[in-house]
């Protein structure tokens, strides 16, 4: 339980801060904090169980079948990442109250801050990958936000475009490679998952599970070739820069890598696949950032470069590898986030963050200089500060890889070292040129220190850079042994963590990293040029706009192709791609009859449909005809209802009738108002194409239907047929099918019933008009009236007679309404429409509203007895005449249907009769 | 003896709805198809009742019953149409 | 008997279809009838033709037909119509926006 409240404490909490922004905006800041801490309290109280080398797991079933459960666990790897997004998060949330300013919104900000903080925790507790992948997209979503808060802002909006597409994209091949997973383990669960290893890397779908996984990882983690969505990123406040980009958002593509590690490392592809990326993106990324003359950006680029230095870890699958991994993610997220504060706080200040215009900045803010090249070193890895730890191991694990590989393998350490130069050289220019030098006169403010508490949460992070960068395994070795054994699954070998490894070759490497880094920065004008000599502007930007640009374009002609606006086109599309695929599959899977018997047909039945083949087919020739085509449908129904009765289905064609007198009637009040005929204006051509197209989707029909007909069926309406009486009380087992045991279908259906009575009723009721008619044998026929009159009362008992007895034979709601709806038409007929809403209503929404709400609340009623909704209860009455029927509660529910089918057929028909037809020649 | 009268029954039944629906897809008046529609109608309760006699089973008539009420209202609403063209006014 | 559904079926489909490819509204309309007649009736045969064996369970009798398509039918029945009123109101409106009762709004 405290698991799920970790992560949902702050998505509760967003909430807060908009409201509490109106009470100011340190309030606003409060309502932020308060959840973080208190999540942070509670994971807190599990660090020590966790520590002792134990899981805390919560867990609740949501569709067990499916795999879907709300599962959450918490290991040592998980207890770092989100200690690491809570604890910084806090850091952040302080920080952004000082460097946003009075006109931006920043309930809004605080709000999306929490939402991304609860899905990032998300990410690193769920037990469930489907779950994972859940809260994948989540962080991609509020991402996307944060990036776009300053939605003025065109660039704003597009990189938070950007990083949308790609990590969204990236995020729908994750789903796909869980649904693998979960596909070849037979378990959704991430820690099943975690533990079958072997099944997964023995499985013919390893490839593209591998492939999947870390597409979704390299995309969020601004991997080459993925990674250009970052830089643009930047685009956003700087304090979502520092969250997004340090420790949480494109920490989740490694994350992703490590937490899958036991079930996908080990493997040669792995090896490859991981490794070459990340060497490839640590040292692009390092290449870029030297040569960007934004803080952020240099940033930016720098971030990419670690990250690549992980995944290259995480890549060489042996242990001190993932230990220096894990161990670089934490001093990553310190340094960086200090960075980008401290980058923050001079555009802050100064009002730019161009490196070009920045200059001997020492005099107006020494606090802020110390931290920051505190920072820089640590990033540059320099001995004393965390970043030298962790570089150290990454060179030394480089070495003992490329011994292990021979051949080429030497590329490995140069290339490292050619990174580990680049990062140093960018580090050293992030300090010399803002805060060295002179000063360039082009500041558009004057600068100095920030806000006392701005600088406090950079103070923080420096802490703990120099003191885990001096004393580390005092510092860190506990917390480091049992993260990364919650990537390995199991504690990992002893290892040492000290600044002094004696003359060894990493420290060769370091020592040339480093001077080389002040060589390339003396000599930067050459490099400079260099640079923009070889590598002519080409950007990932670019590529991904043109093929966004293609994309939208491409989708455009396919769907002017697809549509032009034509009906009949679409309509023709749709059934001749309706026809082609069932024949296809006809064709392949086989409509061969089956081996039921047939059951003969007496000479009544072949008469009956030679009729409704006569009368069909005369449909379709005369169409042009009108009025003839709907007295011709009109028998083609009647002869349905015919066939209803021969094949046992009593309650369809009482159904089937009173409907289609009822649809007699809308088609002539529609006929009314439309043209009495159609005009002969199809081409033979269109005729004909037509014709095929009618006789192959009629003949496939029928072939699927003689087919399905003639094979034996194994139904599951034996239980319905077993539990109908004694379960339903009811003998009428297809009404108790309707108002019992699919009672749930039956009140959605009424719903949508109602639901399109309203819309017929929006739609034209502009145009309705109700006149007081002049009361003349002409207009109503004395005979019609009394006869009308007459018969009104005999429905009613008709009606009332089915309604009864609807659960034991024949009858029901449904039918009950057709026929009181009827009845009522009747007399809208008979006497007009003034005259029967004078009498009887005009306004049918309370009968519709009452017919769903007496629906609902007869399922709802069960609930006072402890029973899940809709479940039914009976006993039996004997009425006079009547017969024995039962009260079952199911009763009030198909009261319910009765007054929705009346209510909604009647406001229908009224509604069309009030339609005046067109003066013609309009 | 009562299989010989159903077969009667159903020979003469058939023969009419047969007659009927040439009327009524025939014409030529719209007022010829309109009493055709409305025949048949009958015819249909005939056949029902027919059919139930043969399956000894009354459940069947609600259904005739139905017919002949539905048969009419229908009616009223094409012989309505014919006249006034309007339906409900 | 299950030739002639099967047949009947198929035929009321094609002019089902046939008609609902045409221009103008109204036998589309028709024609989307023509069409539910046939969908009832054949997800009613796919419970397998019984003759005079109605789903009302009495003592001593064994053999029903399936309940369940029938069940099913009875609401798409009800629904069908809701559908063809919601069409016609749709056709009706666009007659009188369009001054025209073609399917694309224009001649």
């Amino acid at each position: 339980m405290k698991l799920l409240l970790i992560v949902l404490l702050p998505l509760a909490g967003i909430v807060l801060p908009p409201v509490l922004v109106r009470a100011g905006r340190t309030a606003s800041a409060w309502a932020a904090a308060t959840p973080t801490a208190l999540a942070l309290v509670l994971l807190a109280g599990m660090a020590p169980t966790v520590f002792e080398g134990g899981v805390v797991e919560a867990s609740w079933p949501w569709m067990p079948a499916l795999g879907l459960n709300l599962a959450f666990f918490l290991d040592g790897f998980g207890l770092l990442f989100a200690g690491l997004i809570l604890g910084i998060g806090l850091l952040i949330i302080l920080y952004a109250r000082y460097y946003l300013s009075e006109d931006d919104p920043m309930g809004r900000f605080y709000a999306m801050l929490l939402a991304f903080m609860g899905a990032m925790l998300g990410i690193v507790l769920s037990d469930n990958i489907l779950l994972l992948v859940v809260f994948w997209e989540l962080t991609s979503i509020s991402s996307f936000l944060l990036i776009g808060y300053w939605r003025h802002r065109a660039d704003a909006r597009q990189g938070a475009r950007m990083a949308l597409a790609v990590t969204g994209a990236g995020g729908l091949c994750l789903l796909a490679a869980a649904i693998l997973l979960g596909h070849v383990v037979g378990s959704y669960q991430l820690q099943a998952i975690l533990a079958a290893g072997d099944t997964i890397t023995a499985s013919p779908l390893y490839l593209p599970i591998l492939g999947l996984v870390l597409l979704g990882a390299f995309t969020k983690s601004a991997q080459v070739p993925f990674h250009f969505w970052l830089p643009h990123a930047m685009a956003a406040p700087t304090p979502v820069s520092a969250y997004l980009h340090s420790a949480t958002m494109v920490k989740a593509g490694v994350f992703l890598i490590a937490r899958l590690y036991p079930a996908l490392s080990g493997t040669e592809e792995w090896f490859v696949l991981v490794t070459v990326i990340g060497l490839a993106t640590m040292v692009f990324g390092a290449y870029g950032a030297l040569f960007k003359d934004d803080l952020k950006g240099l940033l930016a680029y720098s971030t990419i470069s670690h990250l690549g230095l992980i995944t290259l870890l995480f890549g060489l699958n042996t242990q001190a590898g993932v230990i220096a991994g894990v161990f670089h993610i934490i001093n990553h997220a310190t340094f960086k986030a200090s960075l980008f504060m401290s980058a923050g706080i001079i555009d802050h200040e100064t009002g730019t963050r161009d490196i070009r215009k920045l200059g001997g900045l020492r005099h107006y803010m020494p606090v802020t200089m110390w931290l920051a090249a505190i920072a820089a070193a640590s990033m540059a890895g320099v001995p004393l500060f965390n970043g030298f730890l962790s570089k150290e191991m990454f060179f030394t694990e480089v070495v003992v890889e490329s011994e292990r590989l021979g051949g080429i393998g030497w590329l490995l350490p140069v290339f490292a070292t050619i990174g580990g130069l680049l990062s140093a050289a960018y580090s050293l220019r992030f300090v010399h040129d803002v805060f060295f030098g002179d000063e360039t006169g082009a500041l558009p403010r004057h600068p100095h220190e920030p806000p006392r508490y701005m600088r406090v949460p950079v103070e923080i992070l420096i802490l703990i850079c120099v003191v885990v960068g001096v004393v580390p395994s005092l510092a860190i070795s506990t917390v480091l042994a049992t993260a990364a054994g919650g990537v390995l699954l199991q504690a990992p070998e002893p290892f040492s963590l000290a600044l002094w490894h004696g003359f060894n070759v990493p420290l060769v490497m370091s020592v040339l990293a480093l001077a080389g880094a002040v060589a390339l920065y003396y000599q930067r004008d050459a490099a400079e040029r260099w640079h923009e000599r070889t590598f002519p502007a080409f950007t990932g930007k670019g590529c991904f706009e043109s093929v966004l640009a293609g994309a939208i374009a491409a989708s455009r002609r396919l769907t002017a192709w697809l549509d032009d606006g034509s009906v009949q086109r679409n309509v023709v599309l749709v059934i001749g791609t309706a026809v082609v695929m069932a024949a296809a599959g006809g064709i392949t899977g086989g409509l061969d009859a089956g081996s039921r018997a047939l059951t003969p047909a007496p000479l009544p039945a072949v008469a009956v449909w030679l009729m409704g083949v006569i009368a069909t087919v005369v449909v379709a020739l005369r169409h042009h005809d009108r009025f003839l085509a709907l007295v011709a449908t009109g028998v083609v129904g009647l002869l349905s209802a015919l066939t209803f009765i021969y094949i046992s289905a009593p309650d369809l064609a009482l159904t089937q009738l009173s409907v289609e007198v009822v649809s007699t009637v809308l088609l002539l009040l529609a006929l009314n108002v439309l043209p009495k005929e159609t005009p002969h204006e199809s081409s033979p051509g269109r005729r004909w194409r037509d014709g095929v197209l009618a006789v192959a989707g009629g003949g496939g029909i029928a072939a699927l239907a003689y087919a399905a007909m003639t094979r034996p069926l194994d139904s599951i309406s034996r239980y319905f047929l077993e539990t109908s009486v004694p379960g339903g009380g009811g003998h009428n087992v297809v009404n108790v099918i309707l108002v019992d045991f699919r009672g749930f279908d039956t009140f959605g259906e009424i719903t949508v019933l109602g639901i399109a009575a309203l819309c017929v009723y929006a739609l034209i009721r502009d145009e309705a008009h109700t006149m007081a008619s002049a009361d003349t044998e002409a207009r109503h026929p004395r005979m019609l009236l009394i006869g009308s009159r007459v018969m009104l009362p005999l429905l009613a008992v008709v009606t009332v007679y089915v309604f009864l007895r609807g659960h034991n034979q024949p009858g029901g709601g449904f039918i009950a309404g057709l026929i009181a709806a009827v009845a009522m038409v009747t007399q809208y007929m008979a006497s007009g429409v003034h005259w029967t809403e004078q009498r009887l209503t005009g306004n049918y929404f309370p009968m519709i509203g009452a017919g769903l709400l007496t629906a609902g609340f007869t399922g709802l009623a069960s609930w006072l007895f402890d029973v899940p909704f809709l479940t039914s209860t009976f006993s039996h009455v004997n009425w006079p005449v009547v017969g024995d029927f039962e009260i079952a509660s199911a009763v009030a529910f198909d009261l319910g249907v009765f007054l929705t089918v009346v209510g909604s057929v009647v406001l229908m028909l009224s509604q069309f009769g009030k339609q005046q037809p067109p003066v013609e020649g309009r | 003896m009562l299989t010989v009268t159903l077969y009667i029954g159903f020979a003469a039944v058939i023969a009419a709805m047969a007659m009927n629906l040439y009327r009524l897809l025939a014409g030529p008046t719209a007022e010829d198809r309109v009493l055709a529609l409305d025949t048949l109608y009958i015819n249909a309760i005939a056949l029902i009742l027919l059919v139930s006699i043969q399956f000894a089973d009354r459940i069947y008539f609600e259904a005739a019953l139905l017919i002949a009420m539905m048969g009419f209202v229908g009616t009223i609403a094409l012989a309505k149409y014919l006249g006034r063209g309007a339906l409900m006014d | 008997m299950e030739i002639l559904i099967a047949s009947g079926i198929g035929v009321v489909t094609a002019a089902g279809i046939y008609l609902t490819l045409r221009a103008r509204t109204f036998p589309v309309i028709l024609g989307l009838t023509l069409l539910s007649y046939a969908v009832n009736l054949f997800l009613v045969s796919t419970g397998r033709l019984a003759i005079n064996a109605p789903p009302i369970v009495h003592e001593g009798t064994k053999a029903y037909t399936d309940p369940l398509p029938q069940a099913l039918v009875l609401t798409a029945i009800v629904i069908g119509f809701a559908m063809t009123a919601f069409v016609l109101v749709l056709a009706l409106k666009a007659r009188r926006e369009l001054g025209s009762d073609h399917v694309d709004g224009r001649e």
